[in-house]
């Protein structure tokens, strides 16, 4: 295998990874499988669309602000939406998200139609080539969703491990009544997580705006990110991250040594494959998913 | 009592007026559905030729409409998906009795608008969408037409003719095209005629339109080594690729057809060796009609950017001229009868006038401009003048 396809493989399980994030920490903290978590990270994408139109000659403002904007969106997704779905059935909170989704698509189409957009260009910047090792090119923007990813997983673990809100997030994912009782305010930490779950989607949906724009179909990588965590189990971080390299190991060696066709398939024959052997996923939980 | 029951009354009148008025006014209207893409995964090439069509139409009714008669246009989205479009079929035609009706979408979707359309004996029109091998002459199927400015029958075997008169050395053409059935047949079409002239294929690949990163197709691309890229798919593919091919470092020449996004995106990327042929010409050409569609897109409020409007203005203008020619009272019979002596001058924005006759639904002839951008002059230019290919039987 080519240095070339490592750093392939690399990147993509790194784009996969990134989105995969949100699943696991809003199912982790929650119980809930957000299926709009795709939409959201589409969303993502055109908030840098627009503040790249505000502040063309800024793009560090321009992704800060898009990135922060993010954050708000989920907390906001929460307090409207899913706030209400405490103590319902999970199928329905489930459903709910779904419908998210579809509006969602609908807003984006109505705000920003369905024109193929480059924040990147706004900027000004072309996304060069860059020289990772000899003979192995990326992109500029792709060597930043390496590089984010890493920031995520290694921020996401301190802060889990370390932080007081991070210890309260793991607390009311293992027993929400307990936490409730030692006073740990549920609401507050349910929309911090759906609020850090639609930043690290939005980070990821810039990111792939910036190497090669948006458009009204991008939510489709979500769903393509959704087996890399099952497979990881959806309730593991580390899972995750491992989930999207076999995912995008599997891809790319269909592109490169059997068919490019299969490159839609695979993911979720490797889903099907690992559902198989260990319903729960490589990392997750069994008992976590027996309540599901 | 009394004054609430004089006043349910009138509220009941005034909304049986106002039912009348409006069945009065359909009828009284020539009625032109559409079933589009307007969103999907097809939506980026479609939607914006039907928002300019609806421009066009509310246009002419603002001018008191066609012989008097306001254009009834009736939009339904299929979101490129055949059962939506079976659906949004049986309901214009059923329901809304639409005297002619226009199909914009991918061409998976065809199977069921045409059954229906010839159900009914309604026309069918092909508008910014793969034309059918059955608007062709010499024999075309009475009720299908299409204007769309690309056909792969014709494109292919021009497009690979032309690479192989601009190139210098033997051609190894590495092809690239989108899993959907018109890109698939053009990118088979495009290696039997580039082997025919003696040209080698060193790689074909069809990308899926979910990529989350085309680098990886791209790669494979260039371990073929091709010192030609041929595109012949929607305008992300064909983009993406060629992009990803860039920052891998390869350095040939790469042709594929410019969509109407094309015009935009050769300045975006300002790259000499990405050239693309057009069957519409570029709004560089500041050609009169071109001000008059800047006009009509700033009134009409349109939502993408006017140089995608071209695809949309041409069917605008030939279903103004095929309604003047069905005269009223119109019917369906009456306007593919029209629709056969269609003879639009273009203006400029194609190489000819798009002509119509009995014994072809297609076009008497297909014109091409190859354009790519100049890094001198940092501008896009013209490589080629309308090149004319006769519509054969």
């Amino acid at each position: 295998m080519s240095l070339q396809l490592v750093a392939n493989i690399i990147v993509l399980a790194a784009i996969y990874a990134l989105v995969s994030t949100g699943y696991v920490l809003v199912y982790r903290v929650s119980r809930v499988l957000n299926l709009a978590h795709g939409e959201l990270m589409m969303m993502g994408a055109y908030l840098l669309v627009a503040t790249a139109g505000l502040f063309s000659g800024n793009p560090l403002l321009a992704l800060v602000l898009a990135a922060i904007c993010g954050l708000a969106m989920g907390m906001v997704v929460y307090a409207v939406l899913m706030r209400w779905m405490t103590g319902e059935a999970v199928l329905a909170a489930v459903l709910i998200t779904i419908a998210l989704g579809i509006l969602l698509r609908g807003l984006t189409i109505l705000i920003w139609t369905t024109q193929q957009y480059y924040p990147g260009a706004t900027f000004g910047w072309r996304n060069p080539p860059v020289h990772v090792a000899p003979g192995v090119q990326i992109s500029a923007a792709s060597l930043a969703i390496v590089f984010f990813t890493f920031v995520v997983y290694v921020g996401l673990f301190v802060f889990l491990q370390f932080t007081r809100w991070g210890v309260r997030m793991r607390a009311a994912g293992q027993n929400p009544l307990l936490a409730e009782q030692r006073g740990i305010r549920l609401h507050g930490v349910y929309a911090f997580a759906w609020g850090l779950s639609t930043f690290t989607a939005s980070l990821a949906g810039m990111l792939l705006a910036l190497d090669s724009g948006v458009e009204s179909t991008m939510a489709t990588i979500g769903l393509k990110a959704f087996p890399a965590a099952l497979v990881g189990g959806l309730d593991s971080l580390l899972g995750a991250l491992i989930g999207a390299l076999i995912v995008a190991t599997a891809e790319i060696a269909a592109i490169q040594y059997v068919n490019p066709l299969l490159s839609d398939v695979v993911p979720f024959v490797v889903l099907l494959i690992v559902l198989a052997i260990r319903p729960w996923g490589l990392f997750g939980s069994r008992e976590q998913l027996d309540r599901v | 009592m009394r004054t609430f029951s004089i006043l349910s009354f009138s509220a009941a009148l005034a909304t049986a007026s106002l039912l009348l008025l409006t069945t009065a006014d359909a009828q009284e209207a020539y009625t032109v559905g559409v079933t589009a893409a307007m969103t999907g995964p097809a939506a980026a090439t479609q939607a914006p030729v039907i928002e300019m069509l609806r421009i066009y139409v509310d246009r002419i009714n603002a001018k008191g409409g066609i012989n008097g008669h306001h254009i009834n246009l009736l939009v339904e989205d299929d979101q490129a998906e055949p059962s939506k479009a079976a659906a949004n079929a049986t309901k214009l035609i059923q329901q809304d009795n639409v005297m002619l009706l226009i199909d914009s979408s991918l061409s998976s979707t065809y199977g069921p608008v045409i059954a229906e359309a010839k159900r009914a004996n309604v026309p069918l029109w092909f508008a910014g969408a793969v034309c059918p091998k059955d608007t062709h002459p010499p024999k075309p199927d009475p009720v299908l037409f299409c204007s769309t400015g690309f056909d792969f029958g014709y494109d292919i075997p021009m497009a690979i003719a032309a690479i192989k008169e601009a190139a210098k050395e033997p051609v190894k053409i590495g092809l690239v095209g989108m899993p959907i059935p018109i890109s698939r047949i053009g990118i088979e079409n495009a290696q039997k005629q580039g082997e025919k002239l003696g040209m080698v294929t060193v790689d074909t690949e069809f990308i899926p339109p979910t990529a989350a990163d085309y680098t990886p197709f791209a790669t494979k691309l260039k371990e073929a080594d091709p010192n030609w890229g041929f595109a012949y798919a929607p305008w992300p593919t064909e983009v993406k690729t060629f992009e990803a091919l860039r920052r891998l470092g390869w350095t040939g020449t790469y042709l594929c057809y410019g969509h109407l996004q094309s015009e935009d995106d050769l300045t975006r990327i300002g790259d000499g060796g990405f050239q693309v042929f057009s069957a519409n010409a570029y709004f560089q050409d500041n050609l009169p009609v071109q001000k008059e569609i800047h006009e009509a897109a700033a009134q009409g409020k349109y939502s993408y950017p006017a140089t995608y409007a071209t695809e949309g203005w041409i069917t605008g203008g030939a279903l103004e001229q095929i309604l003047t020619k069905a005269a009223w009272p119109a019917s369906a019979e009456k306007i593919a009868a029209a629709m056969t002596t269609l003879n639009l001058d273009t203006q400029g924005l194609r190489g000819g006038p798009l002509v119509w006759t009995v014994d072809n639904h297609f076009r008497t002839k297909q014109y091409y401009r190859f354009y790519r951008y100049d890094p001198d002059k940092k501008s896009v230019v013209r490589m080629r003048d309308w090149l004319a290919v006769d519509v054969i039987d």
